[in-house]
């Protein structure tokens, strides 16, 4: 592979689940390792629930597009947004996906159901390298709180050994990022021990 | 906002040069100006500037800047110039759209000249991630004499910025730093230099400068080609060059950055030669000519207008340079949207002859249901859209503006028609009003009315246009992320200062300004009614904080999971269980109407829930045949006449006579009676008949099933008799109608008189359902002309439906010469025969229909003096009380406790009656008063006493009071191919009452010739104990105003008494929609999906086809319990509450 290529990390979710500031978070991490790395924020109108996308990419670049096929890994909040995603998977992507469904409310208000979650991670499986799936919610609350779902999540990615950015790291981001930084360095440790068992 | 007061130093503010942090473009321009001494900023938010504000905002206390989120762009800019003028250094940021707005200032500032280095940011948006436009602003730098810089990263975003003050120092004019979403919302790496120092070197007079006459600026102008230059030098050195391979790739902006890695990762950096521009205008001519000369081809790297590229190409043609420019002109390269690194890779590869791209996995498409944004569960502006919708027609116009509240442009809201700018919801209302004439609506927000909402608000102010200026204010500027509005000062997080918009618009000279909590639902119902109803300019003011600012400001934890759904009561109406659930789709407009009117019902309750409506609505319960009324009335307020009629015809298959002869039993149980007068239900079941009759053909179509062979026989034509072969035929069953009369009818047609039901409206009702193919045998006399076992003989089964034709008798004394004595239906009928003889003087006896029926005949066949007699009191006469005002109105006397003793010569002596104990009844038997008997001249005596039916010929057991013995539910005898109704079983005693029979009869043969299931296909009319009956005088909290009850127009005395033309005519169609729109909606409806179909909060899904409330999302706004139609949401039940 060519040196010059970036580790690119594609998060996606729903606007309000946290993927700005994990994807900020891994941000900080790579930065303070001395990484070169831009973190895209292209959000849209991400602040009423609708889908919200965020690029990590690590190594020598400035630009912050991840194209088709294009993603290293994959974090997904979100199910459905998780399949939203797959264009930009390959062979070479790593795709951690939290269970927790959250409809959009154009279906449930149709009474149309969530597209079957098994189909959904067998396209997923059909397009990546491999899928790794965590009942985000459940750690989230055990993390003491749902809103801890993006660090529980970062920590299940982190766990996998893909990042090219150390558990340490990130753990010190989020011990430097202000009030609730220790919660979620918690949750992001929590996130990891899931994976790891 | 919180303000987040902490005594820790904002990141952007040390003074750490060296230090690296990961900012985002926005953010860097901010380090940028605080490295360059700024001391003034402004903007207004709009994404994706707003983190440059925002950022000021939170980080300008303790920098000791000034900074200030103007009240528009253009005073941002004014503001941020008079700075300049001041002597400091200032800054100003916004979006594209909004230096457009500062486009006045903007122009001139250039010949004035700044003192104080000015920076203008703007940003535009490639790709219209978040705009309605893309807009390429450095076209307004030749456009203007503006210096343009254009980053191409957050490193650059912080170095040019820190430049640009310096060079606008130098230059004199403002420095237009233009970036797009990709720059502003990209976070890397930036290396901090110096902070600077700021400084404010005060004003300094200079009117010949400072006033631009136009004197002065022709002076002015003259200077300007200088001051560019001077700026020109900056940008000739902000030049940066990666590789020097012998292709040239000239770019500006993040293509510059794409197209590095993209030339990385292809490991093609050596052949390349990547020239990025930090400025783009004035054009640094000198570095570019040095690059053209050594090139034989270049590729111009730019997103948008081909700015840079013709640019070039000018100057190659100036300068005789025969090197190939490619790029937009070249066909390289598209001028829409975002440069993608494909895109880049692809003109690379095309432009410079490198072969073929390694193959790159097309991306698949995926069908993935859409995740678009959506108003808050809780928001004020969903509960205004929805009122807003609840008061205007369903055509009204609405125009729409910029905010979270255009989200109200789609379904169910539907609340934006066009939408262009800020301030132009306004406008647009306006204009359209103008042209078209009709009453428009617009709304904006409360940062977008102080932002530019004014002006088009005294715009229509002054022309006196009819429109609804709506404000929407929620007390922040919430899209862009919950700045403050103009409207509402901030300090500490808590509203310090709030400006009166009812103010302002009263000022403005508004004459009708409400402003109203959104959150009360019914409240703002009825401001947005007196608004539509009101001339001129109406504004209203819907006031009620975000929630989310609210709780974020606060720092309260938000409300979740407060109402739930009652299963008992949502979408059901309380009759599933007999099957009389209509299988009707429901219509918004229907749903619209209900939860209007639950709303208002609501009203002014401290609680909403005690206006919980009844399972079934005492109407519906009171109808002989069930009908939904409050289902028809809804769609007819609606507008939607073919559904209602749908609905009555789906239980009434004789609708064109029962809208005019019925007994009208609903009315009378009307809640709203004891407000201000019963619904008019007949009435408006009769303008959507005749709307039918007038359409020439009849929208609505009955379900049938196919004939199965089975065939009943049908003796009696009257409305039972007609109502049973209806619903036979469309069970399947071959049905022939016996009548003893020429023509099939039976009292519709012989006795109830033309005046009160024409022929030819009854002829409607009989074609249609002779037309399903039920034989009828006319001049048909059982007994005589066939027989019952003859009948059962041929017949799977018979339905005998008489009707009451033997006249009851009233043995009085005769004396000779006492007048002619007739039965009131023999009467009748010889009036429809033409036969009568004339009387001058005629006493009717009896108060039922056919008393007053016959008296009003008598009337109109030339008697002067018509007297009825009734034994008992005027409100215990069995006739409609409609008619008998009508009698009364056409000069017939009515005689009450009076009794007839004698017929004697010249007329007939009556006595008085008194009450004596009760009879079989239960009502007070009269007893003649002995001696009370007076004299009344007649000429002719018509007994209405009540009729019989004739039993004799009928071998069938009987009721003690010489009935038949019948079954009520299923209209079966003890013969159980033999089913009776209507008069024979002595229960129905109105046409209304005698269809019910008939229906039920069809049903109960149904069931006995092919079973239960076949026949509850179709369900019957439910008895009238089948719901307890609901009280009248209930504990409602009754808050609407009264509207008084709209009545059919009637003919005019002088035309009554004179022909047998039809009495009462037909509402109009407006006063249909607002007699329907009176309907209290008492019951619950089965359909009603409301919340969901008109309100749409995203709390609501449906699960297993049945609406839920998400717990998760729910913050106890409880608008939708104010208006829920079936009262079905309810406080969630909590465990060990």
């Amino acid at each position: 592979m060519n040196p010059n290529r970036r580790f690119r990390l594609l998060l996606v979710g729903v606007g309000g689940q946290g993927v700005l500031s994990a994807a900020r978070m891994l941000g900080e991490a790579a930065l303070a390792e001395g990484k070169q790395v831009v973190v895209g924020q292209i959000h849209g109108m991400s602040q009423r629930g609708g889908s919200v996308e965020s690029t990590v990419l690590i190594g020598p670049g400035r630009s912050s597009f991840i194209g088709p096929g294009g993603a290293d890994a994959l974090l997904a909040l979100e199910p459905l947004e998780a399949m939203r995603a797959l264009p930009r998977l390959s062979r070479r992507t790593r795709v951690v996906v939290s269970l927790g469904k959250i409809p959009p409310f154009t279906l449930a208000q149709k009474g149309q159901p969530y597209p079957d979650l098994d189909g959904v991670l067998a396209a997923l499986r059909g397009a990546a390298r491999d899928v790794i799936t965590v009942d985000g919610p459940a750690l989230a609350e055990a993390a003491g709180s749902a809103r801890a779902l993006n660090m529980v999540m970062l920590g299940a990615l982190a766990s996998l050994g893909v990042l090219p950015v150390s558990l340490e790291a990130v753990e010190k981001a989020l011990q430097d990022s202000g009030p609730g930084g220790q919660a979620g360095c918690r949750a992001f440790r929590l996130g990891g021990k899931a994976i790891a068992r | 906002m919180r303000e987040e007061v902490s005594a820790e130093l904002h990141p952007l503010l040390r003074d750490a040069p060296g230090q690296v942090a990961l900012l985002l473009g926005d953010e860097a321009i901010v380090r940028g100006a605080l490295e360059a001494g700024v001391t003034f900023a402004s903007g207004y938010p709009g994404t994706p500037s707003s983190e440059i504000t925002d950022t000021f905002a939170r980080l300008a206390k303790q920098a000791g800047i000034v900074f200030e989120y103007s009240v528009n762009e253009k005073v941002a800019l004014e503001m941020a110039f008079a700075a300049s003028l001041a002597g400091a250094r200032a800054i100003t940021a916004m979006k594209h759209l909004g230096l457009m707005v500062a486009g006045d200032p903007l122009s001139t500032i250039p010949y004035v000249g700044v003192r104080g280095g000015l920076v203008i940011v703007s940003a535009g948006d490639p790709s219209c991630h978040t705009s309605p436009n893309e807009q390429d602003q450095r076209y307004l730098g030749p456009m203007l004499h503006l210096p343009v810089l254009d980053p191409a990263t957050s490193q650059d975003a912080l170095t040019l910025t820190r430049l640009a003050f310096a060079m606008s120092e130098r230059s004199r004019l403002p420095v237009l730093l233009r970036i797009t979403t990709r720059v502003a919302h990209t976070r890397a790496a930036v290396r901090f230099g110096e902070l600077g120092k700021r400084e404010v070197r005060g004003f300094e007079r200079d009117p010949r400068r400072l006033v631009p006459m136009p004197a002065h600026a022709r002076i002015l102008r003259l200077e300007i080609p200088d001051r560019l230059a001077t700026a020109c030098e900056h940008i000739e050195e902000l030049f940066q060059i990666e590789g020097d391979g012998p292709c040239v790739v000239l770019a500006s902006g993040a293509p510059a950055a794409t197209c590095s890695d993209v030339l990385k990762e292809a490991g093609l950096e050596a052949k390349f030669t990547l020239t990025t521009m930090g400025g783009v205008y004035p054009f640094p001519e000198r570095a570019l000519l040095r690059l053209l000369e050594r090139a034989d081809k270049v590729l111009v790297l730019e997103e948008l207008s081909p700015f840079v590229e013709d640019a070039l190409l000018a100057l190659a043609a100036r300068h005789g340079l025969r090197v190939r420019i490619l790029g937009k002109r070249s066909g390289h390269l598209p001028e829409p949207f975002e440069y993608t690194p494909e895109i880049i890779e692809g003109a690379l590869f095309d432009a410079f002859g490198l072969g073929s791209r390694p193959a790159s996995a097309a991306p698949t498409p995926v069908e993935v249901p859409a995740r678009p944004p959506v108003l808050c569960s809780g928001c004020p502006h969903r509960a205004t859209y929805f009122a807003a919708r609840a008061a205007f027609p369903a055509d009204q116009l609405f125009f729409n503006d910029i905010g979270c509240y255009t989200l109200g442009f789609g379904p169910p809201l539907h609340t934006a028609d066009a939408l262009l700018c800020m301030g132009a919801g306004f406008t647009l209302a306006a204009g359209v009003s103008r042209m078209t004439g009709t009453r428009t609506v617009g709304f904006v927000g409360d940062s977008t009315f102080f932002h530019a909402g004014i002006p088009p608000l005294l715009n229509a102010i002054k022309e006196d246009v009819s429109m609804v200026a709506v404000i929407l204010d929620n007390g922040v500027t919430a899209m862009t992320g919950f700045q403050e509005s103009p409207a509402s000062g901030l300090e500490e997080g808590r509203i310090a200062r709030r400006a009166s918009i009812a103010n302002v618009a009263r000022a403005l000279g508004a004459n009708h300004v409400e402003t109203v909590d959104p959150m009360d639902v019914a409240a703002t119902i009825l401001a947005f009614e007196r608004a539509r109803d009101a001339k001129g300019v109406s504004v209203i003011v819907a006031e009620h904080p975000c929630p989310i600012w609210e709780t974020r400001s606060t720092g309260a934890l938000s409300a979740r999971g407060v109402f739930e759904i009652d299963p008992d009561r949502c979408a059901t109406c309380g009759r599933g269980a007999c099957g009389l659930r209509c299988n009707l789709s429901i219509s918004t407009g229907h749903e619209r109407h209900m939860a209007r009117s639950r709303a208002l019902e609501a009203h002014g309750t401290s609680t909403p829930n005690v206006a919980w409506p009844e399972a079934v609505a005492p109407c519906a319960v009171h109808c002989p045949l069930g009908l939904c009324v409050q289902g028809y009335s809804g769609h007819i307020a609606a507008g939607q006449y073919s559904q209602a009629l749908a609905l009555i015809m789906s239980r009434l298959p004789l609708p064109d006579s029962v809208c005019r002869v019925c007994h009208k039993p609903c009315e009378d149980v009307c809640v709203r009676a004891l407000h201000d007068g019963p619904v008019a239900i007949n009435d408006l079941k009769r303008f959507v008949v005749d709307w039918a009759a007038s359409q020439g053909r009849l929208p609505y179509d009955p379900p049938r099933e196919a004939d199965h062979g089975r065939g009943v026989a049908i003796v009696g034509a009257g409305p039972a008799g007609l109502a049973a072969a209806h619903d036979l035929r469309l069970r399947g069953y071959r049905v022939t109608v016996y009548d003893a009369e020429a023509e099939p009818g039976g009292l519709l047609r012989y006795g109830i008189p033309p005046f009160r039901l024409p022929h030819e409206v009854l002829r409607r009702d009989i074609d249609r359902i002779l037309a399903l193919g039920v034989d009828f045998h006319g001049s048909c006399e059982l007994g005589r002309d066939v027989t019952l076992p003859g009948l059962l003989e041929s017949h799977d089964s018979v339905f005998l439906a008489l009707g009451a034709r033997a006249p009851a008798r009233l043995d009085l004394p005769r004396r000779d010469g006492a007048p002619p004595a007739v039965d009131a239906l023999v009467y009748l009928k010889r009036a429809k025969d033409g036969a009568l003889e004339t009387a001058r003087r005629v006493v009717v006896i009896g108060g039922g229909n056919a008393a007053v029926d016959a008296s009003r005949v008598a009337r109109r066949a030339g008697a002067v003096h018509v007297v009825i007699a009734y034994r008992r009191g005027r409100e215990e006469m069995p006739a409609i009380a409609s008619e008998i005002d009508a009698s009364l109105d056409e000069g017939i006397e009515i005689r009450n406790h009076v009794q007839p003793i004698a017929l004697v010569v010249g007329g007939v002596r009556l006595a008085q009656t008194q009450a004596g104990p009760p009879d079989a009844s239960g009502r007070a038997r009269p007893l003649v008063v002995e001696g009370s008997d007076e004299f009344v001249e007649a000429d002719l005596v018509i007994l209405a006493t009540g009729q019989s039916p004739d039993l004799d010929a009928l071998a069938l057991e009987r009721t003690h009071s010489g009935g038949l013995r019948v079954n009520v539910e299923t209209a079966a005898t003890s013969n159980p191919r033999l089913f009776a109704g209507g008069d024979l079983a002595g229960g129905a005693r109105t046409v209304t009452e005698a269809i019910a029979w008939g229906l039920r009869a069809a049903w109960g043969i149904d069931r006995a010739l092919r079973g239960t299931e076949a026949a509850d296909r179709r369900p019957p009319p439910p008895l009238m104990n089948a719901w307890p009956h609901p009280q009248t005088e209930r504990t409602r909290f009754w808050r609407a105003d009264s509207v008084a009850r709209s009545e059919p127009p009637h003919l005019a005395h002088d035309q009554r008494v004179s022909g047998f033309a039809e009495v009462v005519g037909t509402l109009t169609e407006a006063q249909a929609r607002t007699e329907a729109a009176r309907c209290a909606v008492c019951g619950m409806c089965g359909n009603c999906r409301a919340c969901i179909d008109l309100f749409g909060c995203p709390a609501f899904y449906l699960r297993d086809g049945r609406v839920a409330i998400d717990a998760t999302l729910c913050n106890g706004c409880g608008v939708c319990v104010a208006f829920c139609p079936n009262g079905a949401i309810r406080p969630l039940a909590r465990e060990g509450a």
